[in-house]
């Protein structure tokens, strides 16, 4: 075997596994806080991509300035989402956040596709070409950012949550919603933070979604779908799973991309596959967790 | 008066009552799982696997069109027993997961192995009944009757109950001797046969299939649209939400040339918040109600 193309197969797997957990983190926190799984995130994320897009194509904003601006636009919508909608179904059965949520998604869609069409579009920056060279293996420079930022992000979640007082009340909601209200903390307004600030993410993963791969109306379906596979890898709502997920996920999509014939086009079909399997050998998620 | 109706109709009305029966067979299969308060977002993945299995049974043996789509539906049903088996033991959103991963996978499986599927190109086979569409009309309307007949069957049988209880509350469901899982995996094949025979009757009815479009999310999504905005748990729901969706969607269809599914979403999330026993509940609680007030005002 070649370890050179391994190593690098191997170091391309970790960089996507950056973004796709940066794509997941979103879903992780809403559904370890509130305890839905939101179909609409993948939308939250397409729109991020896509206001990153406009920033960059209208106002030639570079994509990796732009992405505060993303992810504060998304933390409103989120917001607005949460207050108008979500708030109220809170109560309701599992069946009907399901329902309300992918409505949600199926609306941003086609509003999409109303408003931009289908389209893919992409961003070419002045570094989009440049890669940098490690002696036996190399890494493209935008995918390298793309990583370092997800890395910072999620560095950054992990602060809020363990060291500010609103990310404490999440983490005591995560935990015992009751209790939580027992002891004075606001559940509904940490569950619009909470929301907010899962947008916010997702509009942040947006915007690195948008310098990496084609922006059109179903790209956040179709991350969707990988963030969903990583959700059951890493056993739902925990963030270290969430991580290890997007690791198993990127690595072995990058592995498959090289080893198998025509292995990239079955890119797309890994994650069903992954899903399967781990379903089949251990359902509870590899990283095992309290949530049957 | 429902069987003479293709003499009273022109060709093109014909067509359109065709489709609105095929999509109400698509709804009704989707509330017979929906009864056991499992949310499938894959049905696309069930319907293409009836189209194709049918399509290619013709292209490659010439298998009768009758028998492929029975054939279609038998496959369906059995992909619906493996992944049943895998996530209807835990909790209801693995399986709403697994069904939508299901359909987009198929569709990249198709992709990647056109020898055997006729990749991108899709499947082609020569039209239903040498094209009489009266023909295709009986065929529909008799599986339409069928799945109907069946949910009636559940409502009156044991099976309700324990399809309820499970909806209800699958911890106190099992306590009362009821296996959730075996229930629940029943449901799904009942619901796989008649979305497997509704897609092999596509396939033949429409004479060409490509999986970007039988494998695809708004199948999916119009699959579950109808009977939530109808009303779920009923025969009539179904019927009435897919004959209200179809009207709307013809008519946006040529109104905006992307993206008219927008209506969908638009109503999942209304239904949800506002009338969450769809228009059923709606008359119910809110029509009904008006009438009998004013009769007792009256007398």
């Amino acid at each position: 075997m070649d370890w050179a193309s391994l190593l690098q197969s191997l170091a391309n797997g970790i960089l996507i596994a950056g973004l796709y957990a940066a794509v997941t983190l979103g879903l992780t926190l809403v559904l370890g806080v509130m305890g839905i799984v939101n179909f609409a995130h993948g939308e939250l994320i397409m729109l991020g991509a896509y206001s990153s897009f406009w920033l960059f194509a209208l106002l030639g904003i570079d994509p990796l300035l732009s992405l505060a601006m993303s992810g504060v636009i998304l933390f409103f919508i989120g917001m607005g989402i949460y207050q108008f909608t979500i708030r109220r179904i809170m109560k309701d059965p599992p069946l009907n956040q399901l329902l309300l949520t992918l409505g949600i998604s199926i609306f941003f869609q086609n509003l999409a596709m109303i408003l931009w069409k289908t389209d893919s579009r992409t961003i070419m920056t002045a570094y989009s070409g440049m890669s940098l060279d490690l002696g036996i293996i190399h890494f493209g420079l935008t995918r390298l950012i793309t990583f370092l930022i997800s890395v910072v992000l999620t560095v950054l979640l992990v602060i809020f949550l363990s060291k500010t007082k609103p990310g404490r009340a999440m983490r005591a909601v995560s935990e015992n919603n009751t209790a939580s209200w027992l002891i004075g903390i606001n559940v509904e307004r940490t569950y619009l933070l909470a929301f907010g600030v899962a947008a916010a993410l997702a509009g942040a993963a947006g915007a690195l979604v948008s310098t990496v791969m084609y922006t059109f109306p179903m790209v956040g379906f179709k991350l969707s779908l990988k963030a969903f596979c990583i959700l059951v890898i890493g056993g739902l709502g925990n963030i270290p799973g969430t991580l290890f997920g997007s690791l198993i996920l990127g690595i072995t999509e990058s592995f498959v991309g090289t080893y198998v014939p025509e292995g990239s086009g079955w890119a797309e079909g890994i994650s069903f596959i992954l899903l399967i399997v781990i379903l089949i050998i251990k359902p509870t998620g590899l990283a095992g967790t309290r949530r049957e | 008066m429902i069987f003479f109706y293709p003499k009273l109709v022109d060709s093109y009305f014909l067509h359109l009552t065709i489709a609105t029966f095929l999509a109400m067979i698509l709804a009704s299969s989707w509330d017979i799982l929906a009864r056991t308060g499992q949310v499938s977002v894959g049905q696309a993945g069930l319907f293409g696997i009836g189209a194709y299995t049918s399509a290619l049974l013709y292209q490659w043996i010439h298998l009768h069109p009758i028998l492929g789509i029975l054939a279609g539906a038998i496959v369906a049903v059995i992909a619906a027993v493996g992944i049943g088996y895998l996530t209807l033991r835990l909790r209801g959103i693995y399986f709403s997961i697994t069904t939508i991963a299901f359909a987009e996978a198929l569709a990249v499986i198709w992709l990647m192995i056109p020898d055997i599927t006729g990749g991108a190109m899709g499947v082609s086979t020569p039209p239903l009944f040498g094209g009489n569409r009266e023909l295709a009309y009986y065929l529909v309307l008799a599986i339409l009757v069928l799945v109907i007949f069946v949910v009636w069957l559940i409502e009156k049988s044991r099976l309700n109950f324990a399809f309820t209880a499970i909806r209800e509350n699958e911890d106190v469901a099992n306590v009362m001797g009821i296996n959730p899982t075996r229930y629940k995996v029943l449901a799904f094949m009942i619901s796989a046969f008649f979305t497997g025979l509704a897609g092999g009757f596509y396939s033949h009815y429409n004479t060409y299939i490509i999986p970007y479009e039988v494998f695809s999310l708004n199948v999916s999504i119009a699959c579950l649209v109808m009977p939530i905005f109808g009303g779920l748990y009923t025969i009539l729901g179904p019927i009435i939400g897919t004959i209200l969706i179809k009207a709307i969607e013809e008519y946006l269809r040529v109104t905006f040339s992307y993206g008219h599914q927008i209506a969908y979403g638009l109503i999942l999330v209304v239904v949800v918040l506002f009338m969450p026993d769809g228009l059923i509940g709606l008359w119910k609680k809110r029509i009904l109600p008006l009438f009998s007030k004013k009769e007792i005002g009256e007398g």
